[in-house]
């Protein structure tokens, strides 16, 4: 499996070539073009109560996608729904990652996604609900991010402060606690950061330049209000 | 040879996200064999005198070797069960301590997580069994403590939002005689926070309502449908009674306590927003418990008797929508009526004395053919 990034930036799309035989799990409706070597079929990753699970606690689709070269080689092309940067890492078995419930975009055959409970401050604080995704395994995985993608390398015992909202992984080496932004209670909202994640290596912390939710929230004023 | 490495490695030189490589252990220390290319086959030996021991990862549940090399300081995260394991047969004596230490410390990382969530679900469950079993207490304790001033907004602006989109009747006999039928009953009410108010609108469905606050809606259907103005006062009476008891209220409360703990839990804090936009929609579509109808018909009734106005009215009326064919009646829909409810305000009238009632000013045949109903014909 081979992958490329296009268009890098904003709008960016993902290549991926698969040899014949080999397969790719994306999420549903990632999938832009392909060869016609590749069969689209949809699957419930780890079973119909895994798939449930997965929908009902971290929000992520009930299905995935996959895409898989059964007729022999061929290219897939992906692509995130919402604007920003994609991300593609390799995993050697031993590496794990934390990935919030939008980050993940595709990843090879090999690499195994659960959802996992965080912590009840975490859950709270975190800005990602109480579930996320845990992504283990050997291969290629895929993230995609709002905005661009910083990546944050964080030494043994390095602290790094991170505002919730804008989180897309992070390795499972790394710690995090929830902090206010401020020493105040009052003053940690008026500030507009609210809570903080305080992220200890070793470790590797991907960070999106963009949050979603206060995004959201900007828009909304230019809607009109309908009935 | 193909690596298959079982722990990462963290150092100065190494990658952010570790080092994968293969971590075996001896009898004095231990051998870490590096899977990156750059430097395939190679190794590092670590006697066990050189390693401090500790906990690390996200959720505390990662053995930690740390050590002081010949290239800088070295941590090695080990999640591996079986290797864990491994090192605690092979370590020596001095790092048994700290092992324990460590282990104890996981242990209690995890007991802790575990014990918060048991809380945290114990909270949830008692409080579900709370809601379920004296809901009605907490709702009305916490009814009790939201101002008349805010359930007056919350009403007025799903009012006005409705009247937006309706033909309101604004002046004539229909509007007087509502006006007259509301001035009679609001009087009667003692410390009125609210202020009433009462719009007519055209449509043929047989219905009224009252939302949080204060504000009334009167169908024309209703005026159409109603052989007498008592008849009106009675559904008048019973909405103002709604009002007045807050049942909105209660029911917003009750349908919002679920959905919000249910977003919090389930991680959908955008859900909250889309919320209270349902609001105003909710209003709308508000159906009453049948606790709410009956205490609503009970409070209504003697609002209707303290105003002077005939309350066998309102009982006729239920007893006619209790026979009339049940999809016409659109009143019928958000206010399940039984015979019961005819029959048990019949007793509740019959205990009370009598009383002489104080005809309205308005001719209600006149009211009646204002809003297009047939000069003589029986409804």
């Amino acid at each position: 499996m081979r992958s490329e990034i296009l268009y890098p930036g904003a709008f960016p799309m993902v290549r991926v070539e698969l040899a014949a035989g080999e397969q790719l799990k994306a999420e549903s409706g990632a999938m832009v073009g392909a060869s016609p070597t590749i069969d689209v079929e949809s699957k419930m990753e780890g079973g119909f109560l895994g798939a449930l699970s997965r929908k009902l606690l971290t929000g992520e689709k009930f299905f995935f996608q996959t895409l898989r070269a059964s007729r022999g080689p061929g290219e897939v092309l992906l692509a995130p729904t919402v604007l920003g940067e994609i991300v593609v890492l390799e995993l050697d078995g031993v590496n794990e990652y934390m990935v919030q419930k939008d980050g993940f975009l595709a990843g090879a055959e090999t690499v195994t996604i659960e959802s996992k409970m965080q912590s009840f401050t975490r859950g709270l604080m975190g800005g990602e609900g109480f579930f996320i995704l845990k992504i283990g395994g050997k291969g290629t995985l895929i993230l995609n991010s709002f905005g661009a993608i910083h990546r944050i390398d964080l030494k043994p015992d390095q602290e790094y402060i991170v505002d919730n909202s804008h989180m897309v992984a992070w390795s499972a080496t790394t710690s995090y606690t929830i902090e206010r932004a401020s020493s105040g209670w009052v003053a940690s909202f008026t500030s507009g950061e609210g809570f903080v994640c305080r992220f200890r290596g070793p470790g590797v912390v991907y960070i999106q330049s963009r949050n979603p939710g206060g995004f959201g929230a900007w828009i909304r004023q230019f809607i009109p209000v309908s009935e | 040879m193909e690596l298959h490495p079982n722990a990462l490695c963290f150092g100065s030189e190494l990658p952010a996200s570790g080092a994968p490589c293969l971590v075996r252990f001896g009898g004095q220390g231990l051998t870490v064999t590096f899977a990156s290319e750059s430097s395939a086959g190679w190794s590092e030996e670590v006697p066990f005198t050189a390693l401090s021991v500790s906990v690390g990862g996200l959720d505390h549940d990662q053995l930690v070797l740390k050590w002081n090399g010949d290239r800088g300081e070295r941590a090695l995260y080990l999640k591996d069960a079986d290797l864990i394991r491994s090192f605690r047969r092979s370590a020596p004596e001095q790092l048994h301590v700290p092992f324990e230490q460590a282990a104890e410390l996981a242990r209690l990382a995890r007991r802790r997580r575990r014990m918060v969530w048991g809380v945290v679900a114990g909270v949830v469950l008692v409080l579900s069994a709370g809601l379920w079993w004296g809901g009605d207490l907490l709702v009305a304790l916490a009814v009790e403590r939201i101002p008349p001033e805010w359930e007056q907004k919350l009403g007025e602006s799903a009012y006005r939002d409705f009247l937006a989109h309706q033909d309101i009747i604004k002046e004539g006999p229909a509007v007087s005689a509502v006006q007259e039928m509301t001035r009679r009953l609001v009087e009667q009410i003692p410390n009125n926070p609210y202020r009433f108010e009462v719009s007519v609108v055209k449509s043929d469905v047989v219905n009224a309502f009252a939302l949080p606050g204060g504000y009334v809606v009167v169908f024309t259907g209703l005026l159409r449908q109603a052989a007498s103005a008592e008849e009106v006062a009675g559904v008048l009476g019973h909405e103002l009674s709604h009002v007045l008891q807050r049942h909105g209220l209660e029911r917003i409360v009750k349908r919002l306590g679920l959905v919000v703990a249910a977003s919090i839990v389930f991680g959908d804090q955008q859900g909250l927003v889309g919320l209270m936009k349902r609001f105003g929609v909710e209003l709308m579509t508000l159906k009453f418990g049948r606790e709410q109808e009956t205490e609503a018909d009970r409070t209504g009734l003697h609002l209707l008797y303290r105003a002077k106005i005939d309350p066998s009215g309102m009982i006729r009326f239920f007893e006619r929508l209790s026979e009339k064919d049940e999809g016409r009646m659109e009143w019928l829909s958000t206010h399940p009526m039984s015979h019961g409810r005819a029959e048990r305000l019949k007793t509740e009238l019959a205990a009370m004395p009598r009383l002489s009632p104080v005809p309205f000013t308005f001719e209600w045949a006149a009211v009646r053919e204002s809003v297009g109903a047939p000069l003589s014909a029986e409804p």
